[in-house]
């Protein structure tokens, strides 16, 4: 008994605090829905069926139906797919080529290669993510792409741009560190021993430099679940009919002045919930990892 | 402070060069031209070749973004769009206004509003204002303004009939009906900022009255009032380079406020030009809302030179 609580306690202070430990808890819970998505959901969430449309919530359906007679409460849980993989896939990207541009930039300081990485991604900072997300997919166009026998989804689309857009934010954010960390005693020290450049940038450099990457990577998940949610219900994102919260809520507006508030209210709170839990992750990380920039703001 | 002027302004524009010669590429690098949108799939090649040539599509990419850009910066011209052969500078003279005036609202509301409460919160830390403040500083940056605009049309225009569900009434026809009408989009576009604008100025606050200096105003006997106004000075600077960016960010959460509420903004000028292919003015657009980010960045950037002049002497 007593090992399992201080277990509990090394894990609520590894998050950083109650606050962090409740939203681990809450991303664990929805990671757990997303993968289990198929055992959990009651039923088919493409399922039509005429006679039970626009039900109320009630025991046969705990969030009621839609228009179309599709269970409100199996979409919500698939719907947690696109959204976590859309809004995860593009963090992914982001760090793996936002990092390495922000690492080469601030490990060799003092040269053009930094002056040319730093002014241009301070130039495409001026980028509103939103707006050009919106604009490239309707750029793109939302149909299905077909790179010779890779067909490429618009959810898919939409993650590799949002990756992109991330790109500047995390370059940059990694540069500030790794201007620091270079100018470091160790790494002058690592010189001394004979070791290259490069290898000492990776292996010692990159290490000390991830603590902000991870707390803002995690700020940014919640970003993307809003974005994505955002772009679907224009209906620029995952389209009808696979399920995802920001679809649902777009075909929700329809019936909003019929009184039909289950439609708008629940995926609605779905991503509210996640973004909570990402924002207390996020936050609860920082005072752990991250305590010099504990009054870093993030903007979306 | 002129060497931060000069410099910051010329960063801006190099910036805006950069971002709209991508734009620019872009748009161009699609894989339906204007001429196969406006002409159709059965147009020959004759055809096709002509339109290109009529449009000085058939130039090279570098000199058709010389010449736009040109027109773009001495005559403020934007063009005509290549599929509607609309004029842009007209459709954009006619939504700007509308969109414009909410976000000016809602980022007036939010600053105004956060500024108060954020610095009562750090007066009174750890009291009943300073918990409310921080409750509804996570809130407002978890619930998506979209969302928050669905739920409350639900309650407040269809539950109960206390603003119109959508749409904008004329200032000139109903003034009282046009502050209804704004109200409920304002506010749902301005609370996520309001929130982390509450939470940036009560941190940033908090840590300038904790400072050696302010000590030392308040041990010479200077008026708490006096204080605080020097403290504010000092706090402002991270609160006014985030309000900076978020006026920017509010342009875009505007563009789906807007599309909830049936606002004809800019909104409706962008997705109507998505759907209809109307790469011209999807440039058109975005650029203009790109030229707004920069200048909200630049103004922000420098307020903060003349709030704290270290920063200027710094560059």
């Amino acid at each position: 008994m007593r090992r399992l609580l201080d277990r509990s306690r090394r894990m609520v202070a590894y998050c950083g605090g109650p606050a962090g430990f409740f939203g681990a808890c809450i991303v664990v819970l929805l990671l757990v829905m997303t993968l289990g998505a198929p055992l959990i959901a009651p039923q088919d969430p493409l399922a039509v069926s005429i006679v039970d449309q626009l039900q109320d919530p009630g025991n046969s359906h705990w969030f009621g139906t839609d228009q179309s007679g599709r269970d409100v409460l199996s979409r919500v849980i698939w719907g947690s797919r696109a959204s976590l993989i859309v809004s995860g896939c593009a963090v992914v990207i982001g760090v793996i080529c936002g990092v390495p541009i922000g690492l080469v930039a601030g490990f060799f300081r003092g040269g053009w290669l930094e002056q040319t990485i730093m002014r241009v991604l301070e130039a495409v900072s001026a980028i509103p993510i939103l707006i050009w997300a919106i604009a490239l997919v309707g750029i793109f166009g939302v149909k299905d792409a077909h790179i010779g026998p890779v067909t490429i989804s618009n959810a898919t689309k939409l993650l590799i741009m949002l990756g992109l857009l991330y790109i500047p934010t995390l370059a940059r954010l990694t540069y500030t560190s790794a201007l620091g960390e270079s100018q470091a005693n160790y790494v002058a020290a690592r010189r001394l021993q004979g070791v290259s450049g490069v290898r000492i940038m990776f292996s010692d450099v990159l290490p000390n430099c991830l603590s902000p990457v991870i707390v803002q990577a995690t700020l940014l998940l919640a970003i993307g679940i809003i974005i994505e949610a955002a772009i679907s219900f224009v209906g620029l994102g995952v389209q009808p009919p696979t399920p995802s919260w920001g679809n649902m809520l777009a075909s929700a507006r329809d019936y909003l002045l019929s009184g039909e508030w289950w439609l708008s209210v629940f995926p609605g709170a779905a991503i509210s919930i996640t973004v909570v839990a990402f924002n207390l992750l996020g936050d609860g990380l920082r005072d752990r990892l991250d305590p010099r920039h504990a009054s870093a703001q993030m903007t979306r | 402070m002129l060497t931060l002027i000069l410099r910051r302004t010329a960063f801006s524009l190099f910036s805006l060069l950069v971002v709209s010669l991508v734009l620019f590429m872009l748009t161009r690098s699609i894989p339906d031209s204007p001429a196969r949108i406006v002409l159709g799939d059965q147009a020959t090649e004759q055809q096709i070749a002509e339109f290109d040539h009529d449009h000085g599509l058939d130039r090279p990419i570098v000199v058709q973004y010389g010449s736009w850009l040109r027109r773009l910066v001495f005559g403020g011209d934007l063009g005509r769009s290549f599929t509607s052969g609309l004029d842009m500078n007209k459709q954009i003279a006619e939504t700007l206004p509308v969109t414009m005036e909410i976000v000016v609202v809602a980022f007036a509301a939010a600053t105004l509003v956060s500024l108060m409460l954020g610095t009562l919160s750090a007066l009174y830390r750890d009291g009943p204002i300073d918990y409310l403040a921080r409750s509804l500083a996570v809130l407002g940056v978890s619930v998506p303004g979209f969302w928050l605009a669905l739920v409350l049309i639900l309650f407040f225009a269809v539950d109960r009939d206390w603003f119109p569900p959508g749409g904008i009434t004329p200032f000139r026809q109903d003034p009282l009906g046009h502050l209804l009408s704004i109200a409920l989009p304002c506010f749902c576009l301005g609370c996520f900022y309001l929130a982390v604008l509450t939470r940036m100025t009560r941190s940033s606050l908090l840590e300038v009255l904790g400072l050696d200096y302010m000590r030392t105003a308040r041990a010479a006997g200077l008026h708490p009032a006096r204080v605080l106004l020097y403290a504010l000075r000092n706090a402002m600077v991270p609160v006014v380079t985030i309000a900076g960016v978020s006026f920017g960010h509010m342009f875009g959460w505007a563009l789906i406020i807007e599309q909830i509420f049936n606002i004809d903004g800019m909104s409706r000028a962008l997705l109507t030009a998505i759907q209809q292919r109307d790469y011209s003015m999807v440039q058109a657009v975005v650029m203009m809302f790109t030229v707004v980010f920069v200048g909200a960045n630049l103004v922000a950037d420098l307020a903060n030179g003349w709030l704290n002049p270290r920063l200027a002497a710094a560059s």
